[in-house]
């Protein structure tokens, strides 16, 4: 297992380090100047060669990565402020640091990540698995039909539907906001609850689709076939033996959404206004904040493979063929 | 177990108290094509001691037969009637519940390929260890202990250890053998194996058979054995029941069969056989054509179609009638008892060798 | 100067042209709903001048306003965090709207209750005391004016505010000045003091003099009119020389107004509390009535409109300092009168024309085909209709003083979808009918919708026009290189203060084209250029509006090289529970100054 963990986390740094040059190299690429934004309209070559070099623009693309790379390590300094390792850099845009600007809003991410999750876990596995145990009923029907229809809906289409019908015309329910957690946990999940449902809807759906289906396929694998031969009961079977086959690809498919959704879930921060990752980084592709993108960038891509990390571990865990092999 | 409840009392008694009677089964499938009818009356019956051997092609109906008796089909998409009656016990139509209690307990079955009829995420020990200990209501340890027993009874070496390996840290054999100790843990009175050696190779294949054979004299249980190779049916089966389309269109006894072969059908499964003592200059014949579309079966004999005694019949017997089974000994064929006989002999006979 | 890209497509706006300090003069706030009627009356009326205050209109405290209520905290919502806090820095309307609260000038504007502005002393006694015909400019400073930390306000602070901005590091705000006090143009300033205060120089008396502790000197080679106007910008508001952290100061400045920052969460929301320190009688423009803001970033206009309009729970102690009504939710508005009572719409100092591309379309029959063609109308429509732009006849806007209603030289006003048949005729007798037009359009979600329909009009005049789309991010790049491959392009353009002096200099001085410059037309006209300098010298401003006036008709109507196309108009919600609001066209946004909260 511990070489297991260090081969990948090798594999991993390697894939940032990739990933981290593509995006610099990529972000020169483009036409679009991050001291011409930052110049603003009245702007002159004298002034547009004092905002580069005061952004460390003048340099050569590789040696800002070089720098890029050394500040990981050893800290930089910026007229504006230090940056302590490990400094992802420094905004463009707001004299802050990018990851003092992630910490800051990772929690929000966060927070919308795990309750959603547990809502689309708890009511998109569970009608999954209802539709699977009772194939072929009315039930099953019902929950396979609305499942297809919610699945088909977006975020940016019931986002603002919801907000209209619950906040803007009733008043049910109050503004979305993110308050921390530790601060006060009730105002944290009111105010919320609202992003949860609308973005664990979406998610939700997928997982009561592929839930069924494999769940109808592992009843159908001959060794659950024997476990109801050798007189097991329906729920024993359901639940223990099929469950145990469906598991693998629900944690696949739970490994990778989480990771995305961990890097900022865009649209929903967006449509409820809520200070996450995702608004982050809709702000800096908007006002060309290399850094900040760089450091999102990073930060999520980390997520994703950590993710990864821990659904191959729990592949071992659940599937004894890829743990002895 | 040989008490017969209250409810069964009323149920058909089964014929020459036979432990298992299944009596005019018919199996349907509704599927999006139409309906597959997959058995079509079929009866037999199996008594303790003794082994039945069904033999015929993939989609003969032999397996749906089975998994029926252990009422293992996909209730939502089939229709069954008829009877199958266990130990005087109507089967069709018994509540889920009660098949429960008796799967795994009186009636056990052993699966054509151990590596996906066991289940990946258990232990061997575990995963026979969990009938019994449903079914007897013993502690776990006890459970295992009995899991261990078994795997020592079938021939694992170390078993205490190999009880904690999960299936596929087994061998081929050594997981059919592992399959076969699940099927026996609770001492059923009825085995029914499904091609149970299909997948091995050849000696260990014996091996196996000669295990099946010394539990049945061990425990006295009935045991269905299906296959398509009647080289293999030859070592196991006292009597064997031959299927096409669904039917049963020959029985008798093993010898009887193997001998004296009354079927066309059969004729072909053993003109299709290679044996070591023939000649290796007369060529194998398969029987031509495929087997016949159970969504919609050819009027008559189902058989008639590829049958290349249809002429002998004489009129449209064939394509129009149905032949029946007679009782005990026979094969459903419109031939004569004269014309069987003397087909056999003169044609059918001499490419056997 | 500032010239305006797609206001409502985010992308330009958080880039080129960052929502906008709207330093315009006028004397219209309007409350409540408005008619096109309305608009007329109130543009009129903003052809007045913007008077100079005296100390006793300098003499705070504000006026009470009518049943105003002291207290209470109320939520803001913007849409983007603040990249600039300190003074130095600040040039865009969002930063702007902030500074009026936390940042205080040497003069600022005061408005009454009817929305009409005067410029008066705020640290300063009066606006401004001239001499020497406009080259000397003395300023006292009020008594008990102090920084939120206790300490006083003296001349060295006002000195160290306009050295530092010679400072490198001092490169997001407005120069005017600093040109002004080296008379240098472009950026050549800088090298009179070129690490500002910082290395221990400082201005020679003959150009900033600070003779004690209250007086402050302005010497200027050449007469400047309009110095109270630009010292009323936030970008030139006071910055402690005790507490300046240079760079860092940005992130953590020392301030004078009603309110200091509590605590600033980049991107993320902001606390504004009452600085104890500020003293209602030294300020005659802020009543500062509410105790506590508490804004929140992030919130899209959608959002802060829709939830303005719901007014339900907090959201009716709501306001925004500057995200508008965006052109998708004004029909929604308009559906809902009871949200309406809760608007205020007004100008914003912006602008549109077509500019028309000099070195390459020569012939003026040709450019006179194309302003009696082009159809305007598409354009406002565009940007949400009439409540959201106004047409627009002349190049000087309602909130300049200059301005002039019903100058119309192409009747445009009366056919704003163009007059195809006029213009076919003209270019028939040109003999340049299929002339080849190379448009250039910026592609933003407005400009994909107005600019298909104003090309089939041109077309339909016997224009042969060739479409192409700008980035949006480089549009003002791409048009501004001076060798273009375009024949036209829409720009806009705001005044600094309300006066033509940041209007048509920047825009039509043929001396100024270069790669960058504004002067997007590549105007170069003898005309022109010497009126430039005759109108830059008059001392008084009404004469020189009315002059300014006179040639930018002389652009529209003798030279066509840009068509005015419209003036630009925004609206705003608040919530229920706010009172005081009135439209402030100085800044072109409510007016903060005098919100209370209803308890």
């Amino acid at each position: 297992m511990l070489r297991f963990l260090i081969r990948r986390t090798i594999g991993a740094l390697i894939i940032l380090l990739i990933l981290s040059a593509v995006c610099f190299f990529l972000f020169f690429a483009i036409p679009r100047d991050p001291a011409r934004i930052s110049c603003g309209e009245k702007c002159t070559p004298e002034n547009l060669e004092l905002i580069r070099r005061s952004l460390g623009l003048d340099d050569p693309v590789p040696v800002q990565y070089w720098n890029f790379l050394a500040g990981i390590f050893s800290g930089r300094s910026y007229p504006t402020g230090d940056c302590p390792a490990p400094c992802l850099g420094r905004s463009f845009v707001h004299d802050e640091n990018v990851l003092t600007l992630i910490q800051d809003r990772f929690p929000t991410t966060l927070s919308l990540t795990i309750g959603a999750a547990i809502v689309f876990l708890v009511f998109g596995v569970g009608a999954g698995m209802i539709a699977a145990w009772r194939r072929g009923t009315a039930l099953d029907k019902f929950v396979s039909g609305s499942s297809l229809v919610i699945g088909s809906l977006q975020i940016y289409f019931i986002g603002p539907l919801v907000l209209w019908a619950l906040v803007y015309s009733t008043g049910l329910f109050g503004d979305p906001t993110y308050n921390p957690f530790t601060e006060n946990p009730w105002k944290w999940a009111v105010g919320l609850i609202l992003p949860w449902a609308v973005l664990s809807t979406i998610f939700a759906s997928n997982y009561t689709r592929m839930v069924r289906s494999t769940m109808i396929e592992q009843l159908q694998e001959e060794h659950v076939r024997t476990a109801k031969a050798k007189g097991m009961s329906s729920g024993t079977v359901f639940f223990r033996y099929a469950w145990r086959g469906a598991l693998i690809p629900v944690v696949t498919i739970f490994g990778i959404d989480l990771g995305s959704l961990l890097g900022g879930a865009i649209i929903t921060e967006f449509t409820f206004s809520l200070p996450g990752l995702g608004n982050l980084s809709i702000a800096s592709v908007f006002r060309a904040d290399l850094p900040v993108l760089m450091g999102v960038l990073l930060f999520s891509s980390t997520m994703i493979i950590l993710m990864n990390v821990i659904v191959d571990a729990a592949y071992a865990f659940i599937d004894p063929r890829i743990r002895l092999s | 177990m040989t008490t017969l409840t209250k409810e069964s009392e009323g149920s058909a008694p089964s014929a020459g108290g036979a432990f298992l009677s299944v009596q005019d089964l018919r199996v349907q499938f509704t599927t999006e094509d139409g309906v597959v009818k997959a058995v079509d009356g079929l009866s037999f019956d199996v008594e303790r001691g003794k082994t039945l051997g069904i033999v015929g092609e993939s989609g003969s109906g032999k397996s749906v037969t089975n998994l029926t008796v252990l009422g293992l089909h996909n209730q939502m998409f089939t229709n069954v009637e008829g009877s199958i009656s266990l130990d005087g016990e109507e089967l069709i139509g018994a509540p889920e519940r009660k098949l429960e209690k008796l799967r795994g307990n009186k009636m056990a079955m052993i699966f054509q390929d151990p590596l996906t009829a066991l289940s990946p995420f258990y232990t061997v020990g575990r995963q026979i260890a969990e009938p019994y200990r449903k079914h007897m209501g013993v502690s776990k340890r006890a459970a295992h202990e009995r899991a261990v027993d078994m795997l020592d009874k079938v021939g694992i070496p170390n078993p205490k250890l190999r009880a904690n390996d999960y299936p596929h840290q087994f061998s081929g054999g050594m997981r059919q053998r592992a399959m076969i100790a699940m099927a026996l843990v609770c001492n059923p009175d009825l085995l029914i194996a499904d091609e149970p050696t299909t997948a091995l190779d050849v000696t260990v294949q014996a091996q196996i058979l000669d295990l099946i054979r010394n539990l049945q004299d061990e425990f006295g249980s009935a045991i269905v054995f299906i296959t398509h190779d009647l080289g293999v049916i030859a070592n196991v089966a006292d009597d064997i029941l031959v299927m096409y389309a669904g039917r049963a269109v020959e029985r008798g006894t093993t010898r009887e069969v193997l001998r004296k072969p009354q079927h066309p059908y059969t004729w072909g499964l053993l003109s299709s056989m290679p044996r070591l003592s023939s000649d290796v200059n007369v060529p194998l014949t398969p029987i031509k054509g495929t087997p016949p579309s159970l969504l919609s079966p050819p009027p008559g004999c189902p058989f008639h179609p590829r049958c290349g005694f249809v002429g002998d019949v004489g009129g449209a017997a064939c394509r129009t009638d149905r032949p029946a089974l007679p009782e005990g000994r026979g094969a459903a064929c419109h031939l004569s008892a004269g014309q069987k006989q003397d087909i056999f002999i003169e044609q059918i006979k001499p490419r056997l060798g | 100067m500032r010239i305006r890209g797609a206001r409502r497509s985010h992308a330009v706006v958080a880039g080129l042209a960052a929502g906008a300090l709207a330093l315009s003069g006028c004397s219209s706030g309007s409350e409540n709903t408005d008619s096109q009627q309305d608009d007329k009356k109130k543009a009129a009326e903003q052809q007045a001048q913007i008077p100079f205050g005296d100390a006793k209109a300098s003499t705070g405290p504000a006026p009470e306003v009518k049943g105003a209520q002291e207290g209470g905290t109320i939520p803001v919502m913007q849409r983007d965090s603040y990249a600039h806090l300190d003074p130095g820095q600040i040039y865009v309307s969002d930063e702007g709207a902030l500074a009026r609260l936390i940042h205080r000038g040497l003069t600022g504007y005061k408005a009454d209750f009817k929305g009409k502005q005067t410029l008066v002393g705020d640290l300063a006694t009066d606006s401004g005391k001239p001499s020497d015909g406009g080259r000397t400019w003395t300023y006292t400073l009020k008594d008990n004016i102090k920084w939120a930390d206790g300490t006083d306000i003296t001349s060295k602070d006002v000195r160290h505010t306009f050295e530092r901005q010679f400072a490198e590091f001092i490169n997001d705000g407005p120069v005017y000045i600093q040109q002004w006090l080296s008379n240098e143009p472009g950026t050549g300033y800088r090298d009179m003091l070129p690490k500002g205060p910082y290395g221990g120089d400082h201005l020679p008396d003959s150009v900033l003099e600070t003779p004690d502790d209250k007086t402050i000197v302005f010497k200027f080679k050449e007469p400047k009119p309009d110095l109270p106007y630009a010292l009323a910008m936030p970008g030139y508001s006071m910055v402690s020389e005790a507490k300046d952290t240079q760079e860092k100061y940005d992130k953590d400045p020392m301030t004078a107004g009603p309110y200091k920052i509590e605590s600033f969460k980049t991107g993320k929301s902001m606390t504004l509390v009452k600085n104890e320190h500020w003293d209602p009688a030294t300020d005659s423009s802020r009543n500062a009535y509410p105790d506590k803001y508490e804004i929140t970033f992030n919130i899209q206009f959608e959002t802060s409109a829709e939830r303005l309009m719901a007014d339900k729970g907090v959201n009716k102690n709501s306001i925004s300092f500057t995200n508008n009504v965006d052109a998708a939710t004004l029909p929604k508005l308009n559906k809902d009168p009871d949200a309406q009572k809760r608007s205020v719409n007004g100008y914003q100092p912006y602008v549109a024309q077509m500019a028309i591309n000099m070195d390459r379309v020569k012939n003026k029959k040709v450019r006179e085909a194309i302003a009696y063609a082009l159809p305007i109308q598409p354009y406002q429509q565009a940007f949400g209709g009439p409540q959201g732009m106004e047409l627009a006849g002349g190049l000087i806007s309602p909130t300049v003083s200059g301005y002039e209603e019903g100058f119309d030289p192409f009747g445009k006003l009366k056919k704003p979808l163009g007059d195809p048949a006029a213009a076919k005729k003209i270019l028939e007798e040109a003999g340049e009918t299929g002339y080849k037009l190379t448009w250039g359009y910026i592609n933003t979600p407005e400009g994909q919708n107005y600019s298909p329909t104003m090309e089939s009009t041109l077309e339909e005049a016997g224009f042969d026009v060739q479409r192409k789309e700008i980035s949006a991010e480089t549009y003002y790049d791409e048009i501004g290189v001076v060798d273009n491959e375009f024949d036209m392009y829409v720009s806009a353009w705001g005044a600094d203060w309300p006066s033509a002096s940041t209007v048509v200099p920047p825009l039509y001085d043929g001396r100024q084209i270069q790669d960058g410059s504004s002067n997007y037309s590549h105007t170069n006209d003898k005309h022109i250029n010497s009126e430039i300098d005759r109108i830059q010298k008059i001392a008084d401003p009404a004469e020189a509006a009315k002059e300014w006036n006179k040639l930018s008709q002389y652009v529209v109507e003798d030279l066509i090289s840009n068509i005015p196309m419209t003036y630009y108009k925004q609206i705003q919600l608040y919530g229920s529970n706010i009172g005081g609001v009135q439209y402030d066209d100085v800044i072109g946004d409510i007016d903060l100054r005098k919100i209370y909260l209803k308890q």
